[in-house]
C-alpha cells in the first residue's frame, strides 16, 4: 500500500520504519528534516509538506504531540481534497477533539480513523503497539494492514473519537496504576520492609499487573529514564478530567492522580518517567 | 458619563441599575433584547454600536468564549471603542483569556480592566460586591467612580489577569467551604444530631465563616433553590484547575470538589444551589 507518514518522533519514527519493513511505500514528512533522515535511509521517499505526504496515497497516518499540531497536518491533508483517502491520527488528543477533526475531513471527502496506541516506545520499536481504533468500518478496514505492521493487539472500538476513549480509560489506568506501585512501595519503605521483597510476594496474587512487574522493578532500581514522560501523561490525565467536566463525570481517583502528576511537571520532573511519581511521594512524606 | 453594558442576568441588571441611578446614561447591547425590559437605557445593535456611544463599558457575561466573541468577535466591541475608552469585564473567566483580549484591545489604544466581582446576586442589589481588579492602575482610577457605585471592596491585585487570579482563589476557598460544611451536616445527621442546632453550635467558634451562616442554613432547612447556581461553580473550577495545572501547582483538595460539582451537574442539579454538594454526599 502507499502511506504517507507524518511525524517522525520517538514513536513515530520506529511505527515508520516498520511499516517500510512490512513492504509498504511510505512518504514521510517531519517538521525538523534531520527526523526525517533515517528513513530516507531506509526507503523511504520525502516529501515537503504535509498535503505532498498525502497526495497519491491510498493511507495517510500522523503521530504527533497534541491536537492543535493534529488539526494543522489534517487541515493540509483535506486540501489535497482526494476521495477515497483514509487518514489516520494515532496520537493521544481528546475525543471531542478528534471527532471535530474526522468531521471536517469528511467535508474533504476524506475518511478519518481515531487509533491512538499504547505500549510505549519499546512497543513501536518491537510492532506490538496496542492499537485502539474509531471509525468507520470501510475506513479501519482499509487502515488494518497498516496497524498490523505497527501493533499486536488491534481492536476496532467503535465510531469517530471512541479510540480515543478507549486511549483515556487506558491513562486513567496506567495512571492510576504507577500511583499505586509508588504509593504501596512508599508504604513498605516508611515500614521498614523491602519493597522489592513485597513487590516479589504480590506478583504471585491478585495486585499483579504489567505495571507492578516492569514499572515496579524501573521504580526498585531507581531508572527514571523515559519510557513514557511524566509531562505526556499529564496531558493524557488532563484530557480525561477535561472530558469528564465537559460531561459530568465523578472521577476522583483520576483526579487526585492528576494532581499528583501535575506537581510533578511543576517541580522539574516533567522529562522524568511517570514512575518518577515515586520520588514526589518519598519528598511528600520525608523519606528522601 | 455615557455608560455601556453587556451582560443583564442575574448579576448585571442590579449593576446596570445602580450606574443608571448614579446619575450616568446607560446603553446596552443584549444577544436577546427581550432581556432588556425596562431598563431606563438606550438601545444599541451590536456591541460595535455600542462602543461608538460610550466611554466606559461593562461586561457581565458566562464564558471566555463569550466575552472574546463580544469584545473581539464581528461587530464586537473593538470595531467600536474609541482609543482611551475602557472595557471593564466583570464575568469570571479565564485568566489568560483576559490577558488575551487586553493585548488585542491593546493594539487599537483601548484599555481593559478584569474586574471580577464576588458577593452573588444579593451582593449586586446591595451594591456591596468585593471587585478584584487587573489592569492599568490609572485606568482603575479612572473608572473608581463608577465601581464605587457597584461595590465596597475595590483591589486593585495586579496587571492584567490577576484579577481573574484573584476570583479563582476566591472561587476555590469559597466552594470548598461550601463542600466542608456539606460534610460536616452530613455527618451530623448520619450520627443523629440536628443539624440545625450544630450549625449553630458552629456559628460562634473558629469553624464559623459566611459559607457556614448562608450555605449552612440552606442545608439545614434543605432550600436547595438558587442561589447561585452551581453550574458557574462547576465553570469556574473548570478555570481553577486549568490554571492551576498551567502554574505546575497541585491543588488535591480542588481536584476532589470539581469532582463531585461533577456529579452535581450529572443528577441535574446544576441550575440549583452549590448547597446542593450536601445531596451529592447523601448519594453514597
Amino acid at each position: 500500500m502507499k502511506i504517507g507518514f507524518i511525524g517522525l518522533g520517538i514513536m513515530g519514527r520506529p511505527m515508520a520504519l516498520n511499516l517500510i519493513k512490512g513492504g509498504h511505500a511510505v512518504t514521510v514528512w517531519a517538521r525538523r528534516a534531520e527526523s526525517m533522515q533515517p528513513l530516507l535511509d531506509a526507503g523511504a521517499k520525502g516529501a515537503a509538506s504535509p498535503a505532498e505526504a498525502a497526495r497519491g496515497n491510498e493511507l495517510v497516518i500522523s503521530m504527533v504531540a497534541d491536537a492543535p499540531d493534529v488539526a494543522e497536518v489534517m487541515r493540509g491533508v483535506a486540501s489535497v481534497g482526494q476521495p477515497g483517502l483514509v487518514a489516520v491520527d494515532m496520537s493521544t488528543i481528546a475525543p471531542a477533539a478528534a471527532r471535530k477533526i474526522g468531521e471536517e475531513l469528511a467535508l474533504a471527502g476524506v475518511d478519518f480513523v481515531d487509533a491512538p496506541v499504547s505500549g510505549g516506545e519499546v512497543g513501536a520499536i518491537a510492532g506490538t503497539l496496542s492499537i485502539m481504533a474509531g471509525g468507520s468500518e470501510a475506513a479501519f478496514a482499509k487502515a488494518k494492514a497498516a496497524f498490523e505492521c505497527m501493533g499486536k493487539n488491534i481492536v476496532h472500538v467503535g465510531a469517530s473519537g471512541a479510540g480515543q476513549v478507549a486511549k483515556a480509560a487506558n491513562q486513567i489506568v496506567t495512571g492510576m496504576g504507577v500511583l499505586a506501585v509508588a504509593e504501596a512501595f512508599a508504604f513498605a519503605a516508611k515500614n521498614g520492609v523491602d519493597r522489592s521483597k513485597v513487590r516479589e510476594a504480590l506478583l504471585g496474587g491478585f495486585a499483579y499487573s504489567k505495571i507492578l512487574e516492569n514499572h515496579g522493578q524501573r521504580m526498585l532500581d531507581r531508572n527514571f529514564k523515559p519510557g513514557f514522560k511524566s509531562w505526556m501523561h499529564e496531558k493524557d490525565l488532563n484530557i480525561v478530567m477535561q472530558t469528564a467536566h465537559e460531561l459530568g463525570l465523578c472521577l476522583p481517583g483520576s483526579a487526585a492522580t492528576a494532581q499528583m502528576f501535575s506537581a510533578m511537571v511543576g517541580s522539574g520532573m516533567g522529562e522524568d518517567d511517570s514512575i518518577a511519581v515515586l520520588k514526589l511521594l518519598e519528598r511528600l512524606s520525608g523519606q528522601e | 458619563m455615557k455608560v455601556g453594558f453587556i451582560g443583564l442576568g442575574a448579576m448585571g441588571r442590579p449593576m446596570a441599575l445602580h450606574l443608571q441611578q448614579a446619575g450616568h446614561e446607560l446603553a446596552v447591547w443584549a444577544r436577546r433584547p427581550e432581556s432588556i425590559g425596562d431598563l431606563p437605557a438606550s438601545i444599541c445593535a451590536t456591541p460595535a454600536e455600542l462602543g461608538r456611544c460610550c466611554d466606559v463599558v461593562f461586561t457581565v457575561i458566562t464564558s471566555s468564549a463569550d466575552v472574546e466573541g463580544v469584545a473581539l468577535g464581528k461587530d464586537g466591541l473593538v470595531e467600536g471603542l474609541a482609543p482611551g475608552s475602557v472595557l471593564v469585564d466583570c464575568s469570571t473567566i479565564a485568566p489568560d483569556a483576559a490577558r488575551h483580549i487586553a493585548e488585542k484591545l491593546g493594539e487599537k489604544g483601548i484599555h481593559f480592566l478584569d474586574a471580577p466581582v464576588s458577593g452573588g446576586e444579593q451582593g449586586a442589589i446591595d451594591a456591596t460586591l468585593a471587585i478584584m481588579a487587573g489592569g492599568d492602575a490609572a485606568v482603575l482610577d479612572r473608572v473608581r467612580p463608577l465601581l464605587d457605585c457597584l461595590g465596597k471592596r475595590i483591589v486593585h491585585v495586579g496587571p492584567n489577569g490577576a484579577g481573574q487570579v484573584a476570583k479563582a482563589c476566591n472561587q476555590m476557598i469559597m466552594v470548598a467551604a461550601i463542600q466542608a460544611a456539606a460534610e460536616a451536616m452530613r455527618l451530623a445527621a448520619a450520627a443523629g444530631v440536628d443539624c440545625g442546632k450544630v450549625r449553630q453550635a458552629l456559628a460562634g467558634g473558629s469553624a464559623a465563616s459566611r459559607v457556614l451562616d448562608v450555605m449552612g442554613e440552606r442545608m439545614v432547612r434543605r432550600d436547595f433553590s438558587a442561589g447561585i447556581e452551581a453550574r458557574l461553580h462547576h465553570k469556574d473550577f473548570g478555570l481553577v484547575l486549568e490554571a492551576a495545572r498551567q502554574s505546575g501547582v497541585a491543588v488535591p483538595l480542588a481536584a476532589v470538589v470539581a469532582q463531585q460539582l461533577n456529579a452535581l451537574t450529572a443528577q441535574g442539579w446544576g441550575r440549583d444551589d452549590t448547597s446542593s454538594l450536601l445531596r451529592v454526599l447523601e448519594l453514597a
